[in-house]
């Protein structure tokens, strides 16, 4: 990623000064943004999201690999029609809150609820989503409960969808012979 | 169905006051639209949808944790067995975030060589998943002749790169392959076979009846719930929404190359399917342009850098629609972080619009519209 002094497509978007504004070898637009704080996240996706960008993905990870309950960060990247904005914030471990995103992208919900699960990290301004990947209200044994592939194949279901077919069509003799 | 899937089950009033049966059934997890394991908790009323719920979980493989561990190299072989439909998309596009970090630029024939990877992999998958959707709708001897010509591409597949679904075609800084006259010659033999029943194809699901009957009106996902809920690939395409990462952030070389968004208004099923299509046999042009002008020289820079400490982002058009990859480096030969985030992951939401209020009988031709990916959802 080469950096640019070109005019960057970040500027009119968000407040900070330090957004760094790079560039790939096919000349796509990247910027790149340290929040002091998950609370000025809050106010990025708000302004984001007036502005019409698209979440793409949230990352959790510890700063020191493989550390248990030290600092995290948190990176954010959202599509601005063709530009990524990266945005970063920090998780210290005394406090492990950071602000939820979905009622500005209702697309963040999945990315919430996995870092949740996978990293212990606790949203605020949501309720306490449910578990994505390792969800405990899965019935027990559920692998083993096989729906047949003909029943489901041949769209069977209830039996109401043949009554009314029966009721309201006329049918031949045969046919309702075999009823 | 038997009654061990038919739980909860009640009357209630429906309109009109005649009784209507409530009932929830599981979808899943192993089931025929699904190549791999889902769970969907379906409320039924009648023999109407009315509630969803989806639980993930059932092959959840832990792969970003174990692309820690290992290195930079490695990573190229573990990120392309996430999954096989689209198994170039993951090395190419991981490729591409070490090189953004590390700065490294691709010789140019290797811009069009990861191209035509992309691209056969792009017309396989496709191909595959609008054949599928003729077996769900019953229509087998469509799915029999889509199998048929696909076969076709699976055949250029082993005859380039040696194998039918992991090309191992990409390496840090280029490509591990490359294509002599003889190749060439096989591959334009092949892409010129594929056009005629391509074109057949496409009018099939565009014209026939029957292919109509059951697709067109349903699954719809409006446009502005595509926006809302961020959809992508195909399924935004399919809604009006004309964002294909190819176009919108050129990556390899598809800047030097003439193709066309492809997008549908309808919304349904349908439309998804025939974008699909039309990807597909823009798939092969674009092959065919890869042919053309691609010059002659390396496939590989002379050298690599060291990887820098530093985060970088890389995105490609997999067949699926936009995947992510975020790489954030320590500077040592192994990633801090390597994160991913497939199509798919964005698509599953759209299933609570596009079914509610559908028939039982469209639920696995409404799922298998969205193409979904599990073991790439799931990691």
């Amino acid at each position: 990623m080469t950096p640019t002094t070109s005019d960057s497509p970040f500027k009119a978007i968000l407040p900070y000064r330090d957004v760094i504004h790079t560039t790939d070898s096919n000349g796509n637009h990247f910027g790149w943004v340290d929040l002091p704080s998950p609370e000025a996240l809050q106010i990025t996706g708000k302004r984001l999201a007036e502005y019409g960008a698209r979440l793409c993905t949230i990352t959790a990870f510890n700063k020191k690999k493989f550390a248990q309950d030290g600092d995290m960060q948190m990176v954010y990247n959202f599509d601005l029609d063709g530009a990524v904005l990266t945005v970063s914030i920090p998780v210290t471990p005394h406090d492990r809150r950071v602000p939820s995103l979905v009622d500005y992208f209702a697309n963040a919900d999945w990315h919430e609820r996995e870092f949740a699960e996978l990293f212990e990290i606790e949203l605020t301004g949501r309720d306490a989503p449910k578990r994505l990947f390792l969800d405990p209200k899965i019935d027990t044994g559920v692998f083993n409960r096989l729906v047949p592939l003909s029943s489901m194949m041949n769209g069977a279901s209830t039996k109401q969808l043949w009554e009314t077919i029966f009721a309201e069509t006329s049918m031949p003799d045969w046919a309702k012979e075999a009823k | 169905m038997g009654n061990d899937i038919c739980r909860n089950q009640y009357a209630r009033l429906g309109q009109g006051g005649k009784i209507v049966a409530t009932y929830s059934i599981p979808v899943g997890p192993l089931h025929v639209a699904l190549e791999e394991p889902m769970y969907f908790r379906v409320d039924i009323e009648g023999e109407t949808v009315k509630g969803l719920e989806i639980s993930a979980g059932h092959v959840h493989r832990g792969m970003e944790s174990l692309a820690l561990q290992r290195n930079y190299f490695q990573n190229i072989t573990l990120t392309e067995r996430l999954c096989s439909l689209c198994s170039n998309s993951h090395p190419c596009t991981y490729c591409m975030a070490v090189e953004n970090l590390a700065g490294i630029d691709i010789p140019e024939r290797a811009r069009y060589l990861r191209v035509m990877a992309d691209e056969i992999k792009r017309l396989a998958s496709n191909l595959f998943n609008v054949g599928i959707m003729a077996h769900t709708i019953g229509f087998n001897s469509l799915f029999m002749h889509v199998m048929e010509v696909r076969e076709l591409a699976q055949d250029i597949k082993e005859g380039v790169y040696g194998n039918r679904m992991d090309l191992a075609a990409n390496c840090i800084g280029g490509v591990k392959y490359d294509i002599d006259d003889e190749i060439e010659s096989f591959l334009r033999t092949q892409l010129k076979e594929l056009k005629r029943p391509m074109d057949e194809l496409y009018r099939t699901y565009e014209k026939d009846p029957l292919v109509t009957a059951r697709t067109k009106g349903i699954g719809i996902l409006p446009e502005k719930d595509a926006i809302r809920l961020g959809v992508v690939g195909p399924v935004a395409r399919g809604s009006g929404i004309a964002y294909d990462i190819r176009d919108k952030a050129p990556y390899s070389a598809y800047d030097q190359l003439s193709f066309t968004v492809q997008t549908e208004t309808e919304a349904d099923v349908r439309s998804r399917a025939l974008v699909r299509l039309r990807e597909a046999i823009d798939a092969i042009s674009l092959m065919e342009q890869c042919l053309d002008r691609m010059p002659k020289g390396p496939t590989v820079p002379d050298c690599l850098p060291d990887i820098p400490p530093g985060q970088s982002v890389a995105r490609s058009e997999a067949p699926r629609g936009e995947l992510i990859y975020y790489l954030k480096s320590d500077g040592t030969d192994r990633p801090q972080r390597l994160k991913w985030r497939v199509p798919t992951y964005m698509n599953w939401e759209a299933l609570h619009i596009m079914m509610n209020n559908c028939k039982i009988s469209d639920i696995p031709l409404i799922i298998n519209s969205i193409d979904p990916c599990i073991s790439c959802t799931e990691r």
